[in-house]
């Protein structure tokens, strides 16, 4: 999957021309990893959040991962636009089950864009964590480039999720025991 | 090396909703700021009822109720719906890095954990329980402590839980607006059926602070700790009296409006099985509560089941079916299938009611 997303890639067919179309490459461009899916193009913090980075324009969302393991979301309490927000703050809380997770914001600058559709269908995150559950778009500061090497990409995703999935086996064996 | 954990203990004095969670929070804070070792908080708060983070308060309590009869209210900061507590109900704070050695990774595992912490506790004094997932701890179906919890910054967590030891179903019944209460006569015993307490389990007369002592050693024994009894530190303090006036003193907290929208309905429906009555309470798209009843024949633990299975996801018909599927057996409710079921609910989402 992961060489079919570089054969589009390198083919000039990542720029889509309609939502069909971008759903199409979309099915390409997901690395499934265990059976959770990790677009490879994006960037990941430590706290389940990806970065989608286009200029100075970052779309952030939670990932596959963490909607599989947060169960139906109820309610998501956003910032304002026009908020700054630095990398690695919590910008906003996310209620499923009866847990509140944060959403870390994974690089700094100022909110220019909420998903509005989120208020009455949060569980759009769960449907399709990487497109229309999308959270919030950051126009990034000067920092942009150093900020994204502090987040996780391209061949250190796998080996992330990975680490990951092995500990909640792990801990899921232990509990098995007990 | 056995690490030690710090304990504050409240046994003596009931604690005031700002206090108690005001302490409570500042176990997380104190557990990321200062890479602290976990500390729990055990105490019983004053005659109260607490909601959680994101409940619209308005359209969960009967305020006027509560003011009437001096019970405190108070929103907390973890998720989850609302509960009463009092001098009988263990409550549990615990703040504790979300990566601790034998915690689980991951909300259901976390939560998994932390549940089989306290079935071991209860265990200990008499009382075979069990995880119910989502949330909560059961005994033969019934429900006797809620869990819920709330990640903090740098990674750290929340975990709150509130224990029945006894409990006051007609208080309950008085100040809570759930669409039974409001809509029917039934209240009491609906609500009786679907709670337990220890002591109705027991049959005995336990004291609050053996069940403390119970939970405290069931905390020992699965993580391999020691707890050192201790008292807040000047930081930490600080930190209880800012968030007691700051956050849990405050109109704009209590009363916050960042909330879903809550509705409820009623579905009365005619089936093979006999009439079906389903009570939900909707919080934005998602089912809060809902509660099957009618003159057909289950058990408690059948019923239980399926409405656990319902709770905290969403109200749509397709995923209503999709998670009754996942938990149905044959004559569960006996001559009732999943569509006639499906349906009961749907009505009752149809019948809605803006509160």
């Amino acid at each position: 999957l992961k060489n079919c997303w570089k054969w589009f890639r390198n083919n000039d067919l990542s720029g889509a021309h309609d939502r069909a179309e971008w759903q199409r490459r979309r099915l390409w461009d997901m690395a499934m990893i265990k059976g959770y899916s990790m677009p490879d193009e994006l960037y990941y913090n430590e706290d389940d959040c990806w970065a989608r980075v286009e200029g100075t324009r970052v779309t952030v969302g939670m990932t596959d991962f963490f909607q599989q393991e947060a169960g139906d979301i109820v309610f998501i309490d956003l910032p304002e636009e026009e908020d700054e927000v630095e990398q690695g703050e919590t910008c906003g809380k996310i209620q499923s089950r009866k847990w509140i997770a944060n959403l870390v914001a994974p690089v700094s600058g100022e909110v220019v864009e909420i998903n509005e559709d989120l208020e009455d269908n949060p569980e759009l995150i769960n449907e399709d964590p990487y497109g229309e559950g999308w959270i919030l778009v950051i126009e990034a500061g000067n920092d942009l480039e150093a900020e994204l090497g502090n987040l996780i990409h391209e061949d250190a995703v796998p080996d992330f999720l990975e680490r990951q999935i092995k500990k909640a086996e792990e801990e899921r064996a232990k509990l098995q025991e007990a | 090396m056995i690490e030690n954990w710090r304990l504050f203990k409240n046994s003596s004095k009931l604690l005031s909703t700002g206090e108690g969670l005001a302490v409570d929070d500042t176990l997380a804070a104190t557990v990321a700021r200062h890479c602290s070792v976990p500390v729990l908080h055990l105490y019983t708060f004053r005659p109260s009822v607490i909601v959680g983070k994101y409940q619209d308060i308005e359209a969960a309590l009967k305020l006027n109720r509560c003011r009437e009869m001096g019970i405190e209210y108070n929103r907390r900061s973890t998720g989850g719906g609302t509960v009463i507590m009092g001098p009988e109900v263990v409550a549990l704070g615990l703040g504790i890095r979300v990566d601790y050695p034998g915690l689980g990774s991951g909300m259901g595992r976390i939560f998994q954990s932390l549940a089989q912490v306290l079935v071991n506790a209860l265990e200990k004094l008499g009382v075979q329980s069990r995880f119910r997932p989502k949330n909560d701890l059961e005994v033969n179906g019934r429900k006797i402590a809620g869990l819920s919890a709330a990640s903090e910054t740098g990674k750290s967590l929340l975990f709150h839980t509130s224990l029945l030891v006894d409990f006051d179903l007609e208080l309950l019944t008085e100040i809570l607006n759930t669409p039974l209460i409001k809509l029917s006569d039934k209240g009491y015993s609906c609500f009786s059926e679907r709670l337990t307490t220890l002591r109705r389990e027991l049959q005995d007369d336990i004291a609050v602070d053996t069940v403390l002592e119970a939970i405290e050693k069931s905390f020992e024994e699965h993580f391999g700790i020691f707890f050192q009894l201790d008292r807040p530190d000047p930081w930490e303090e600080n930190m209880i009296r800012y968030y007691m006036k700051e956050r849990y003193a405050r109109r704009e907290w209590i009363f916050s409006h960042k909330h879903p929208r809550a509705r409820m309905g009623i579905g009365r429906v005619k089936t093979r099985a006999g009439l079906l009555e389903i009570y939900l309470s909707l919080a934005g798209g998602s089912i809060e509560n809902l509660m099957i009843t009618g003159d057909f024949f289950s058990t408690t633990e059948d019923i239980s089941r399926l409405e656990s299975a319902l709770k905290w996801t969403s109200a749509r018909q397709e995923k209503i079916r999709e998670r009754l599927e996942a938990v149905w057996r044959e004559d569960m409710i006996y001559g009732l299938d999943v569509p006639s079921l499906t349906m009961a609910i749907m009505k009752a989402k149809e019948d809605q009611v803006r509160l």
